[in-house]
């Protein structure tokens, strides 16, 4: 259990130490690629509650998710149309539900497990 | 097990990926807020330092301001000085001007001579004729200021431009003051010519002498004289 979190902190680490500058022109692409990382570590999460979780489909899901993000920026930065503002959109929106969702189950774990008890308790 | 091992894997695998991009990309947000603000720094210090060369520009404007009024000054100060010296030679005149003038007090050598009443007055004669007039008195001034002299007095009172002596009875008035016989009248300027002059043959003092007056003439050495009062 400890091991995604101290990979994190590795990560944070790692980045803070690299100290890579990236030119102000594709600051934009970074953000998104963090945008659409948020938005598939919910859904992630968002699956592992309601069970559907598979491994597969995550990592695809997070590398696909953030190359996607970065290629429609760059198609609208030459297209001059500004497209990664779509990118946000779908994003931001699924963000929410995801967390609307997570909530409900989150919500619905502890009811459960109050109820449980109480139960546990009545019989003893 | 190994299933969930292999979870936690992948997991890391993105977290790892996550915090890398995120700890990047606060890093150069960071770094653009630093820019902007060495940005907005670059514009302070340009805009400061276009004050200063302002100021300097002024500075130096107002130096050389400075220095063409103190070359006015220096000129001044020069003209300033030649006018003293004149001033100074000026004021020399102007004061022995006054000396003459009767403004101020003045001393130096003269002559004197004494006017008197004659004691011996034949009877038969008229006594008119033995007495000192203001004609006598005046002639000896008139003779002495033709011969140069600088200041008289009779009998101490100084004689200016506008003095007057008449004859009031026994008496003769001058300037209002009134003196009795004998009248000393005393001359400042050069001794030997005022005294050649009145001893000229039928000169003044031969008149006088005539008309039966006793005179008497000398030098002295230090004749003091009051200035005009009033």
């Amino acid at each position: 259990m400890w091991l995604p979190i101290l990979f994190l902190m590795i990560g944070i680490a790692l980045g803070f130490l690299t100290n890579i500058t990236i030119p102000e022109y594709y600051s934009s692409y970074l953000s998104i690629a963090i945008l659409a990382a948020i938005d598939t570590l919910l859904g992630g999460i968002k699956a592992h509650f309601t069970h559907v979780f598979e491994d597969r489909i995550f990592i695809s899901g997070f590398f696909f998710n953030i190359t996607l993000a970065v290629i429609l920026t760059f198609i609208g930065d030459q297209l001059g149309v500004d497209l990664y503002l779509a990118a946000i959109l779908a994003f931001g929106l699924r963000m929410f539900q995801n967390i609307a969702v997570i909530r409900r189950s989150i919500l619905a774990l502890y009811h459960e497990k109050r109820k449980k008890r109480r139960v546990i308790k009545g019989k003893s | 097990m190994m299933k969930l091992k292999g979870k936690h894997t992948i997991l890391s695998l993105v977290l790892f990926t996550f915090g890398f991009l995120i700890a990047v990309s606060y890093q150069h947000t960071k770094a653009l807020l630093g820019e902007q603000a060495s940005d907005q720094e670059w514009e302070k210090a340009f805009y400061y330092r276009q004050q200063l060369i302002q100021f300097e520009d002024n500075n130096y404007r107002l130096q050389q301001e400075l220095d063409s009024i103190r070359q006015d000054i220096l000129q001044l100060e020069a003209e300033i000085a030649n006018q003293v010296d004149t001033i100074g030679s000026a004021v020399e005149k102007k004061t022995s001007l006054q000396a003459l003038t009767g403004e101020l007090p003045i001393q130096g050598p003269g002559i004197y001579i004494t006017l008197k009443d004659n004691n011996f007055v034949p009877s038969e004669e008229n006594i008119n004729d033995y007495i000192v007039h203001d004609r006598h008195v005046q002639l000896v001034i008139n003779e002495l200021y033709s011969a140069g002299a600088e200041a008289i007095a009779i009998n101490g009172q100084r004689i200016f431009s506008d003095s007057h002596v008449v004859c009031i009875g026994p008496v003769i008035s001058i300037d209002g003051t009134q003196y009795p016989a004998p009248f000393v009248i005393e001359a400042i300027g050069n001794q030997e010519i005022m005294k050649e002059s009145l001893e000229l043959s039928n000169g003044v003092v031969d008149l006088l002498v005539n008309e039966h007056i006793e005179v008497e003439l000398g030098k002295r050495q230090v004749i003091k004289m009051g200035a005009r009062i009033g």
